[in-house]
């Protein structure tokens, strides 16, 4: 397919650069164990930080004890909330999560008191020196009962945060349309980020004046505000610097700022810096989670096979806090139809309080949920109609055609999810199926997604970001972004985009990780805006900068400025390729005439309309599409589920860097199918009764299927070369896809996620072989490595 | 206090002694008595790898051994898989090449096991997968992990 013209970052009718293949930057200091995660820094004096937290779900607290912990030898402060100077508050959108509890708490794991110590072994027992005495109180853990009358109140005000919709048609009108109507209620359980790098900070002060926080994290401007608003100061006076980061995936989107803000409490307090990282243990229990939610559908089709209506209704657990639940919840409401044509539509998204772990960002933000439903509702509805899913999946699919979205947006052309669909069909009938062993059954599931890029209306004004780019004198380049390295390659896609509109080779360009001291509030790196929003700002920073350079090089090349052309490591005469000087030389002459080398640059969304109460407008400012097809053997009588091949077909608009872009879609095929089959959160009175890599069973290297990509180019996203964002379109459709693919191997319908042997064995009314391992019920079984 | 225990170790090929408490986990030792930050604390319970070392050539998960019960011993950590001439460890180059690098954190670990598995001249590629699997890796899915540590093989078997 033609690439579209007009791409950003290009004039119309350029060619587009190649597709990068070069290895990463980081790649060499990583796999020598030279680079620096911030538990690898420390700095003379240096004190561990330590958190006295809440046992129980839901209590008051009726003594806090200390003085036993702060006598303690090597222990030097011990701080409650008493001894927070500004605001005690740590919500990143809503203010109601105290820093520190202060005569409640909601959730295990909240946060009652810090310590600081010489030593972890000194913190650790000044943590167990603390006596803590909490009277417990009602607490409730399910989102639909937390809704009823009379349920235990998690905050003053009632436990339904909001309400979000999509309406759009006539429900009733269409459902009497309908030959075959298919009513259920899914339970989709939560999800551990399982980054490899627990959370970690260092804080560093100067005075109570200023202090610098070293931080693992997605967003460093949100461990800034944070950290200014606990401490009362201006942001100006909090530098936050980003420490290599071992994973995100959203759980070190806004969480970070809570350790950040207790380390730069215990440092401000003892004018020392303080280190905080936690342990696995702590981590799991303490950080977001992605939400369980309970969604129930009830969607109709005619008899020729096309969706006339369909009514979603979503229970979101979202914990005792609201964290980034209700962004997450607008995700989740217009992802709730996926990338079908449906004439009447009703979704209904309540985000509810409950005394469990928080939910929070996941990459994905609430669409996986909703997409395992959806692709389970179209299963179920071709079943009953005697269709083939996949054929019912091309009678309704949108396309150039019927291009309209459930939230009324029109889809720019072409729209690719029709090819996805059929490109993932053909190319998983090019190989064998695969072999079935004695008492195993295969089957094959699709799932499709239509993802909304970048961030949804609700966040736009966060939609901006901030780069400077810098030419040295000898022709090689600095870029500063204010987006995030997290291990999903944005170095290489900025240090990409940057060496090709500089015409430099990628190794003469240098990307450094955020500080917020050197680049504007770029907002979060999350919605797979990392490579789109960073690389525009570069773009935006090269084309000032060649403002001044172009003028050099032109009369280095005796030719108008216009005619200049950066390619291959020259400045070169448009159309006149043997005329050229190289970049290096252009460099030497600006730093020789002292011309500014250096250039900011911007970028932001299009404004666009949304109208949330019937959910319909510009929810995206545009859109990609996907296909995964699995194809799993299933042992029946264990109940063990093997995913032995995904293909996955991506609308990606342009593909930037070829491996950056396969490592995205292999790492989120490979998380997303954990969660569909072993990633099981057991949570019990909101305890975490799991948390460890023991028991939370994540895949292993022998746990991978073969995978097979296809990228289609051509319907050109607004990132740099017309790209759109991989980072989370890449999980989504798998669980949906190994869902389906499990009940046509077993040829019986799975209403809940994961699908752990307890709950395969159960739903074949079996009981599990290994059941006298541990008495309970089914849904309590643990995951089998 | 318990008293400090002498611990020798033929570190990374230099003779070195440490003073360590007795319930001193080697992973500690390595990165806070040594100075070897390569080697990564992912979970502390030996599930994992991202700590993997080789004992006496040996792939352990170094939070689940004492510093003290390793006196005489060999070890080998992540910044010891280059060469004498400075030249990284063909696994090292085979990760970087095939992409196998994400976040890092798992890196050292999976380049430390992986080394221990081209030293064996595991030829089968579901036999490398089983023996990797104790190292877990959130970012790449494996994928390239795993075509790393047969590009790596190669290297190897050609070298020879």
């Amino acid at each position: 397919m033609a690439p579209s013209e007009g791409a950003p970052g290009l004039p119309r009718a350029e060619a587009l650069p190649p597709t990068g293949h070069h290895p990463r930057p980081d790649a060499w200091g990583k796999v020598l164990g030279q680079t620096r995660y911030v538990g690898d820094l420390s700095l003379p004096g240096m004190l561990h930080a330590a958190l006295v937290t809440s046992n129980r779900a839901s209590a008051r607290v009726r003594a806090l004890e200390l003085s036993a912990a702060r006598s303690l030898p090597e222990v030097v402060a011990v701080l409650t909330a008493a001894d927070v100077p500004g605001a005690n508050s740590v919500g990143v959108i809503f203010p109601d999560q105290p820093l520190l509890a202060v005569d409640r708490v909601r959730m295990v794991g909240e946060r009652l008191a810090l310590v600081a110590a010489r030593s972890r072994e000194a913190a650790a027992a000044a943590v167990g020196a603390v006596r803590v005495e909490l009277d417990p109180l009602p607490s409730v853990h399910d989102p639909v009962a937390a809704l009823a009358p009379g349920a235990p109140l998690v905050h003053e005000g009632g436990n339904l945060i909001r309400t979000f919709q999509v309406v759009r048609g006539d429900v009733a009108r269409h459902f009497r349309r309908a030959t075959v109507v298919f009513e259920a209620e899914y339970r989709i359980g939560g999800q551990e980020h399982a980054y490899l790098e627990p959370q970690g900070c260092l804080a560093v002060p100067e005075g109570r004046q200023r202090v610098t926080v070293y931080a693992s994290c997605q967003c460093p401007f949100y461990v800034q505000q944070a950290v200014a608003r606990v401490l009362g100061l201006s942001l100006a006076a909090v530098r936050v610097i980003q420490t290599p980061t071992g994973g995100g995936f959203g759980g070190k989107e806004d969480y970070p700022s809570e350790p950040a803000a207790c380390a730069a409490l215990l440092a401000w307090h003892t004018g020392l810096p303080v280190r905080l990282v936690y342990s696995r243990e702590t981590d799991m229990q303490l950080s977001s989670k992605r939400h369980a939610m309970v969604v129930r559908h009830r969607w109709g089709a005619d008899g020729a096979g096309k969706l006339c209506f369909a009514e979603v209704e979503t229970f979101m657990d979202a914990g005792a806090y609201v964290g980034l639940s209700t962004v997450v919840a607008e995700r989740a409401n217009v992802s709730a139809i996926g990338p079908y044509h449906v004439p009447a539509v009703r979704v209904r998204t309540h985000v509810v309080y409950t005394n469990n772990l928080f939910g929070g960002a996941f990459r994905g933000f609430g669409a996986p949920q909703v997409t395992v439903a959806g692709e389970a509702t179209m299963d179920a509805l071709a079943r009953r109609l005697g269709l083939d899913p996949v054929e019912f999946r091309r009678r309704n699919v949108l396309d150039d055609r019927r291009r309209t979205t459930c939230t009324g947006t029109r889809l720019e052309r072409p729209v690719l999810a029709r090819q996805c669909l059929e490109r993932a069909v053909e190319l998983a009938a090019t190989t064998p199926p695969v072999a079935a062993g004695r008492g195993e059954k295969v089957g094959t599931g699709v799932g499709l997604v239509l993802y909304g890029c970048n961030l949804h209306h609700g966040g736009q004004r966060l939609d901006r970001s901030s780069a400077v780019v810098i030419l040295q004198p000898d022709g090689s380049v600095v870029v500063r972004v204010g987006l995030t390295e997290m291990g999903q390659g944005l170095l290489v896609a900025v240090q990409t985009v940057a060496a090709q509109a500089l015409g430099v080779p990628p190794e003469a360009v240098e990307v450094c990780l955020p500080d917020t001291s050197t680049v504007a509030d770029s907002g979060p790196t999350v919605a797979s805006r990392g490579a789109l929003a960073a690389g525009r700002a570069v773009l935006d920073a090269v084309r000032r900068l060649r403002r001044r350079l172009d003028p050099v090089a032109a009369e280095l090349l005796h030719c108008p400025p216009r005619q200049v052309e950066l390619l291959g490591g020259h400045a070169r005469v448009r159309g006149e390729p043997e005329r050229a000087v190289p970049i290096a030389q252009v460099a030497a002459e600006m730093a020789a005439r002292r011309i500014e080398a250096i250039a900011t640059g911007w970028y932001r969304s299009r404004p666009r309309r949304f109208d949330a109460a019937s959910g319909q407008g510009g929810a995206y400012d545009f859109y990609a599409v996907a296909c995964h097809l699995a194809q799993v053997v299933v042992d029946a009588e264990l109940g063990l589920v093997r995913v032995a091949r995904v293909v996955a077909v991506h609308d990606v608009g342009r593909v930037l860097h070829r491996p950056a872009l396969e490592g995205q879609i292999h790492g989120g095929i490979v998380q997303g199918m954990g969660w569909a089959t072993s990633e099981r959160l057991a949570v019990r009175e909101g305890r975490l009764e799991n948390p460890s890599f023991t028991d939370y069973v994540i895949p292993t290297a022998s746990d991978a299927p073969v995978v097979e990509i296809e990228a289609i180019e051509g319907a050109a996203g607004r990132g740099p070369w017309g790209s759109k964002g991989i980072g989370e379109p890449s999980l989504i459709p798998t669980p949906a896809a190994v869902r389906n693919a499990v009940c046509d191997a077993l040829g019986i319908e799975l209403f809940e996620l994961p699908l752990v042997p307890p709950v395969i064995v159960a739903a074949l009314g079996q009981r599990h072989p290994f059941a006298w391992l541990r008495e309970q019920p089914a849904d309590e079984g643990v995951g089998v490595r | 206090m318990a008293e400090p225990v002498r611990v020798r170790l033929r570190l990374n090929g230099e003779l070195r002694e440490f003073s360590v408490p007795p319930g001193r986990r080697l992973l500690d030792l390595l990165r806070e008595d040594a100075g070897l930050t390569g080697t990564k604390e992912g979970c502390g319970a030996g599930e994992c790898g991202a700590c993997t070392v080789l004992l006496n050539g040996r792939p352990v998960t170094s939070c689940l051994v004492l510093a003290a019960s390793c006196d005489g011993c060999e070890v080998t950590t992540v910044e010891g898989l280059l060469a004498a001439t400075g030249e990284p460890h063909p696994v090292q180059r085979a990760l970087v090449e095939a992409g196998g690098v994400q976040c890092g954190f798992c890196t050292p670990g999976l380049a430390v096991t992986g080394a221990a598995i081209i030293a064996r001249g595991v030829g089968k590629a579901p036999e490398r997968s089983r023996l990797i699997s104790g190292n877990l890796c959130r970012c790449t899915g494996y994928l390239t992990v795993l075509e790393a540590l047969e590009r790596a093989g190669g290297a190897a078997d050609g070298a020879e």
